[in-house]
């Protein structure tokens, strides 16, 4: 498996490697879909800072992935886009729309407990 | 550049007759090459801007010019070697250029040497009207192809001028401040287009990695027409900086770009929009969890909310 998923308490983190494929990223979202049952994980991170281009396909999984990924229970952050790779997405029109985002790791785990302690407060 | 004038290393096409006239110009031109180079000398020190210049370089400097100029010369006319010239002619347009001699005393001393060197060529090929008329069009051909090698040096230069400032201005405009911790206002002046579109998008992405920006103030106030073009260019801008994880708020929509953007129809669902760059300041701090407050005899005064009127300064406060 070309994209380590890690276990940090209640969530997932996956980090991107350089390089991937297409195939690669689709293994990720079957993957990923799986072990946040396993783990019972209540949110997942999404952590592309080493991919230098998203095309296209890459966008469209990403947003699938999130929105599986929601379906199984858990919320979904990507972070890490690059201020390049950000803004080639957004002339080409790759805006992940109803995907949350955050700048790295540490703003994302952030956003993710704020999430998740509000889930818990609205007693879901 | 390939065509019959010129060919594609930027060297000049001659034909026979135009070669033939050149020597023959040539030869007359080395015959009274001194009084000819000491009377324009004396012209030249009659042009404000020229005169300027040659009088300040050294008598030894102008003389070694003069020599390897003309070995310059000699060389393209009667060998073909024209590149070692018009390298020359180029470094040498630049440099004038950039000095800031006018071009049109360029022509001034073209016409000085015209009269010098006419009268001499007919004079020496009088008997041949043929062979004169052959020498006057090589020597015409030589000075179209010099002025327009020293033309072309002189527009690049002042073109790099243009795009230096351009770059420069480019730099100006496009500031991006630091409000608060993680907030960043950039304030927009002047007309959006394409490139500075983009320019300042990058910057604004660079800017929120730097300082790990989460709330974006954009005022537009100063931009004088928005249209959907530049709508359009908000959105991308906008959109880029949610891929980073900040949130972006519009300030600055005047009434008039307001009504105008409604009835060309751009739809501006994307931008959240905030009437004036107080406002955008305010709805940022609150997606901080700022809460302003009234120092002095409000200070503690929870009610008050955002404060506001009185004297007093409002003070940021952390609301966890």
């Amino acid at each position: 498996m070309r994209v380590p998923v890690l276990k940090q308490g209640a969530c997932l983190v996956a980090v991107f490697q350089p390089g991937l494929t297409d195939a690669e990223l689709l293994a990720l979202r079957e993957d990923l879909s799986v072990r946040v049952g396993e783990h019972r994980a209540r949110g997942v991170v999404l952590d592309v800072t080493a991919l230098d281009l998203i095309d296209s396909f890459g966008a469209r999984t990403l947003r699938g992935i999130a929105l599986a990924l929601r379906l199984r229970g858990a919320e979904t952050v990507l972070v890490g886009i690059q201020p390049d790779v950000a803004f080639a997405m957004a002339q080409l029109g790759l805006t992940l729309e109803g995907v949350d985002t955050a700048l790295d790791l540490e703003e994302g785990t952030a956003l993710l407990s704020r999430r998740l302690a509000a889930r818990r407060h609205n007693g879901r | 550049m390939g065509n019959t004038h010129w060919d594609d290393a930027g060297l000049p096409v001659l034909t026979d007759a135009e070669r033939a006239g050149m020597r023959d110009f040539w030869d007359v031109y080395e015959e009274n090459y001194d009084p000819i180079y000491e009377e324009l000398m004396r012209e030249v020190a009659q042009m404000p801007q020229f005169g300027a210049i040659v009088k300040r370089m050294p008598k030894e400097q102008l003389e070694r010019q003069s020599r390897e100029g003309r070995e310059r010369g000699r060389a393209a006319l009667l060998e073909g070697a024209w590149k070692p010239l018009l390298d020359d002619q180029r470094a040498q347009g630049a440099m004038y250029a950039a000095a800031g001699v006018r071009f049109r005393e360029w022509f001034d001393l073209i016409s000085g040497f015209n009269r010098l060197i006419v009268p001499a060529l007919v004079k020496t090929y009088a008997a041949d009207g043929d062979r004169l008329s052959r020498a006057l069009l090589g020597f015409q051909r030589y000075i179209d192809v010099a002025m327009s090698v020293l033309g072309e040096a002189y527009l690049d230069t002042k073109e790099a001028l243009i795009q230096k400032q351009q770059q420069a201005i480019q730099e100006l405009s496009t500031p991006v401040l630091t409000v608060r911790d993680r907030m960043l206002l950039l304030p927009i002046i002047g007309v959006i287009d394409t490139r500075r579109a983009r320019h300042l998008t990058q910057q604004l992405l660079q800017a929120i990695r730097a300082n790990r920006a989460k709330v974006v103030v954009m005022d537009i106030t100063g931009v004088p027409a928005v249209d959907s073009k530049v709508a359009n260019h908000l959105l991308q801008t906008v959109e880029a900086a949610r891929l980073m994880g900040a949130t972006v708020v519009v300030t600055g929509l005047s009434a008039d770009v307001a009504q105008a953007l409604v009835t060309l129809g751009v739809d501006l669902q994307g931008l959240n929009t905030v009437g004036d760059l107080q406002g955008g300041l305010e709805e940022a701090e609150r997606a901080l969890g700022y809460r302003l407050a009234l120092a002095g005899d409000g200070a503690g005064g929870d009610g008050h909310g955002k404060g506001r009127g009185n004297d007093g300064h409002a003070v940021p406060m952390l609301e966890d």
